[in-house]
């Protein structure tokens, strides 16, 4: 055995802590193994491209063409038109950007939320324990989009920051009772006492042993929760709660269900359907990509 | 019981990994014999094999398991091998303490084992269950009325043999039932075993990597190695002169209660893996101090060196 | 049995502090309110001619309390109207007791949510069985993926697209409203065939929303149970086949219980969606309409009302689970 620091004997076995290197090389091994995970992290950075890059494929007013009012699919309009003649997939790769944007945030903020509270919770146990458990189950039992909607009228958080903020603030109750549990086993294995025994600040445990311990479901979590903000955001423009600044796809539907009547009149369709279509394809890029990081972290699925 | 020619190969991804190999045994009626190996030597999936109840990823690919009133495990249809599961074989676990089904009471749980097997008077089997629970010394009527969580570990592993041995089955086996236990309990427990080995006119089989155990319950001794057994005869003689290199290795790493602690000599080497187990020759060839250039290639087979002993080794039989 | 009522009695108490807290929130929130609506409505009452003693009953009737008192006074009024469930009046419906409106439109959320929740739990869980025993074979995989596929479409997407469906393409199944105009309500055979038919989609979408949950769960139980020792145990032992998949289905199921509460949340949640697509006075509606047209009192009592709901089924699925699991109630 290799000389052992006070500050890796509490670290995970499996391979990928040996060097950062080789963790990349692993993680790329796993998604490589199947096709479906490589779909997915495709689709993944093709929607990152598009949201960085898109707003600047198209001039910053996207042309109106009253000629191609709901015009059908074709080569100049790949994904149709809506009601003032503006291609729809235009409409798509620019409204990609508002929505990527707030979902990013909103991931961020409630894994940033989540897994400091359930750290907190987890570590310092007591009385700290029983406060952040009890304001968790609170926001865990308040129905969130209900909530969301609620805290629009007071306040308009129309701004991608803004909009990840308050998702982060309402949706970072399962990964904080995650977060605490894994902590928690964590400290029945003897790994918190252990470091305190050898003297290490309680700082440090936090974030060099118990942080990489509980990284898989911050991981896991960070993409489930971009999902998950992406369905509140656009929901919450659907609903016309948010008054919208930017084009995106909330919006898009928005208009196409309640002003351009695309319920009852097949020529609106393709409005309707092309943010749906996007939001889809996203999420199904997420879930196979998922596949591979619930592989990478959970040893029990490899090579059975 | 008559084992021939039994192969168990598990599927991995790097291949098939043969758990046990050309395994031929005769298991003697009425006797108590014990089968000791380290981890990995293939000891408890050769008891699940005798069941015909190895778990994915394992896979029996050859061999028979003659079991007197019953046949081939491995050849009779479905519902014969589940009813001569638990009626005619039973099986104690190791893991014994989560062999229960945690949301029935045991009393259920036993009803549910009599009804499976076609047992008309429950309620002489719950007396029978009430009984055996006695004579491990628990009370009976608390454990029949409990969940498996509100009892402890030790009485969990008596709940098992119980369950073993409810429904007078006459092949006994106990798959390393003692080892969670501490000293205490196992010796209980193995006493209350012999005591009942006796009484019924059982054939046990004790699975262990215990030295102790054996020496102190067996009459006849199967060592494993690798998959392969590599030495089989009376416990006495294989303990006090064992033949085989492997046998000698455990006997002298044993360290004794009186005496100089150094006299107890520790086994060279690593306990087979995946290489070992595909290699052409003896499995125990990395570590064998006695070992020969023929071993390398050459895979002994377990002969007869005298009435009652077997050993494969080149080593032992080339000199005979 | 005792443990189970002290754990009821605990969760009671636990579920009133939470009413009262988001009681509290919401009264907060309005007085938050940029523009607070009542001084607005207070004054624009003064400028209609009231007097400040008029005005300040009119406004107390409408929104709960009194404008110009310290605001703990404000609070503790408001705390009292609630214990006699008087939650002010309605500024939409010109006067009507939010209570009433609240009270009228909660039946329509609650059967909807609720057949729905059932529809799903038990086809999802039977497929969940099935893709679990069959994960190798090509029928579980189809049923595993169909699950996920489902599992990752939005509720608000699949009721656009279903409702798209049914009133374009297939126009066999009713849209637009909880019943036939046409009918008298009543217990009469007509009304309730009506009634269910037009109930149909909304409860389909409700149930295909939370299904692939409920599958990739059970699935993912069964799995892990079919690993415990106890089960290979009970094939040691020769257990009959249909014993052992008793054990198997009662050992799964139990994890499942802790989401059923999360998964009735979500669907009160989902209810703004598909009551505002399909057009169902349901609490949902309420709110969001309340929402557009600043009726703030009818807003609060419907998000109020919600999460009573929410508050309600979770303590019963509590009281279900230590009833259905032995390990809790010692």
């Amino acid at each position: 055995m290799s000389m052992l620091s006070p500050k890796s004997i509490l670290r995970k076995q499996p391979s990928q802590s040996h060097n950062r290197q080789s963790f990349w090389t692993f993680a790329w091994r796993t998604i490589a193994r199947k096709p479906g995970r490589l779909i997915g992290f495709f689709i993944i950075l093709l929607y990152i491209f598009i949201g960085v890059f898109g707003p600047y494929m198209y001039p910053a007013q996207l042309p109106i063409n009253p000629n191609a009012i709901y015009a059908p699919i074709s080569w100049q309009y790949p994904l149709g038109a809506d009601f003032e003649g503006t291609s729809n997939l235009a409409l798509v790769i620019t409204g990609a950007r508002y929505v990527l944007f707030a979902a990013a945030m909103g991931a961020v903020f409630t894994v940033v939320f989540g897994t400091v509270l359930g750290l907190c919770a987890g570590y310092f146990i007591g009385w700290t324990d029983s406060v952040i458990m009890r304001i968790t189950d609170f926001i865990l039992t308040i129905p969130t989009f209900p909530l969301l909607v609620v805290l629009s009228t007071v306040w308009n958080f129309g701004q991608p920051i803004a909009m990840g903020f308050v998702l982060g603030i309402t949706g970072w109750g399962g990964l904080a009772r995650a977060v605490r549990s894994q902590t928690m086993s964590l400290r029945e294995r003897g790994f918190i006492e252990a470091a305190r025994g050898l003297g290490i600040s309680p700082l440090n445990i936090l974030f060099r042993e118990i942080l990489p311990n509980v990284g898989s479901y911050i991981a896991m979590n960070l993409l489930l929760s971009v999902t998950g903000s992406i369905y509140a955001e656009v929901g919450l423009f659907f609903l016309g709660v948010v008054p919208f600044q930017v084009n995106n796809w909330g919006v898009m539907l928005n208009l196409a269900v309640f002003s351009a009547g695309a319920m009852s009149s097949p020529q609106a369709l393709p409005y309707l359907l092309s943010p749906m279509l996007a939001i889809l394809i996203l999420t199904l890029g997420i879930v196979l990509f998922l596949d591979a990081l619930d592989e990478m972290f959970n040893p029990r699925l490899r090579g059975v | 019981m008559r084992v021939r020619g039994l192969n168990v190969v598990y599927a991995t991804s790097q291949g098939d990994l043969p758990a046990v190999r050309d395994v031929d045994l005769d298991i003697e009626a009425e006797k108590i014999t014990g089968i000791i190996g380290e981890s990995g030597s293939g000891k408890s999936t050769l008891v699940m094999a005798l069941l015909n109840s190895v778990g994915k990823p394992g896979k029996i690919v050859s061999g028979s398991v003659l079991v007197p009133g019953v046949g081939d495990m491995l050849a009779i249809d479905r519902e014969r091998q589940r009813k001569a599961r638990g009626k005619e074989l039973g099986l104690v676990f190791q893991a014994a303490q989560n062999s229960l089904n945690p949301l029935r009471r045991i009393g259920h749980q036993v009803l549910d084992l009599g009804r499976s097997h076609d047992v008309r008077d429950l309620r002489d089997l719950l007396r029978r269950a009430r009984d055996l629970l006695t004579r491990l010394g628990m009370d009976a009527d608390r454990v029949l009325t409990s969940y498996q969580h509100e009892l402890s570990g030790g009485m969990r592993q008596r709940v098992g043999i119980m369950f073993a041995l409810i429904l007078d089955a006459k092949i006994v086996i106990l798959d390393e039932a003692t080892t969670a236990l501490d000293m205490l309990s196992q010796a209980s427990v193995l006493e209350i075993v012999r005591n009942l080995h006796k009484e019924r006119g059982l054939t046990t089989i004790l699975v262990t990597h215990d030295m102790g155990v054996v020496a102190d319950m067996a009459d006849r001794v199967v060592v494993m190695y690798g998959g392969e057994i590599v030495e089989e005869g009376p416990s006495e003689l294989v303990l006090s002169q064992p033949a085989h290199p492997y046998t000698q290795g455990l006997v002298q790493a044993i360290p004794r209660i009186s005496g100089d602690i150094d006299r107890a000599v520790p086994l060279q080497g690593l306990p087979a893996d995946l290489k070992t187990y595909l290699e052409p020759g003896c499995p125990f060839y990395l570590r064998c101090p006695v070992a020969m250039p023929k071993c390398q290639t050459n895979r002994p087979k377990n002969v007869a060196v005298s009435a009652d002993r077997k050993v494969a080794c080149f080593k032992v039989t080339d000199h005979d | 049995m005792t443990i189970v009522m002290v754990r009821f009695a605990k969760r009671l108490v636990a579920g009133v502090i939470m009413i009262l807290v988001v009681a509290s929130f919401t009264f907060l929130l309005v007085r938050l309110m940029p523009g607070n609506p009542v001084q607005a409505k207070y004054s624009q009452l003064l400028l209609n001619g009231l007097t400040p003693t008029q005005a300040m009953d009119e406004v107390r009737v409408m929104y709960g309390f009194i404008p110009h008192q310290p605001l703990w006074l404000q609070y503790l009024h408001y705390l009292s109207q609630i214990l006699h469930l008087n939650l002010g009046q309605s500024i939409s419906y010109e006067g009507t007791p939010v209570m009433r409106i609240i009270l009228g439109a909660a039946p329509w959320t609650i059967i909807l949510v609720l057949t729905g929740t059932i529809a799903s739990f038990f086809v999802g869980v039977l497929a969940g069985v099935i893709a679990a025993v069959r994960r190798n074979s090509v029928t579980g995989n189809i049923i595993t993926i169909t699950g996920s596929v489902l599992h990752g479409i939005p509720l608000f997407v699949m009721a656009l697209f279903l409702a798209y469906i049914f009133t374009t393409i297939w126009t066999f199944l009713p849209f637009g409203a909880p019943y036939n105009a046409e009918l008298t309500p009543g217990f009469n055979g007509p009304f309730i065939a009506s009634l269910a038919k037009h109930a149909l989609l909304p409860v389909i979408t409700y149930a295909l929303s939370s299904y692939g949950g409920w599958l990739l769960t059970m699935k993912s139980s069964v799995i892990s149970v079919l690993g415990d020792d106890f089960i290979l145990a009970s094939e040691v032992r020769g257990l009959k086949t249909s014993t052992r998949i008793g054990y198997i289905a009662h050992n799964a199921i139990l994890p499942l219980f802790t989401i059923l509460a999360l998964s009735i949340g979500f669907m009160f949640g989902g209810s703004l969606f598909i009551e505002d697509i399909f057009d169902y006075p349901g609490l949902g509606n309420l709110l969001v309409n309340a929402i557009n047209s600043r009726d703030y009192p009818l807003m609060s009592g419907a998000f109020l009302l919600i999460t009573v709901a929410v508050i309600v089924s979770n303590i019963i699925t509590d009281f279900l689970y230590s009833v259905v699991d032995p390990r809790i109630r010692r």
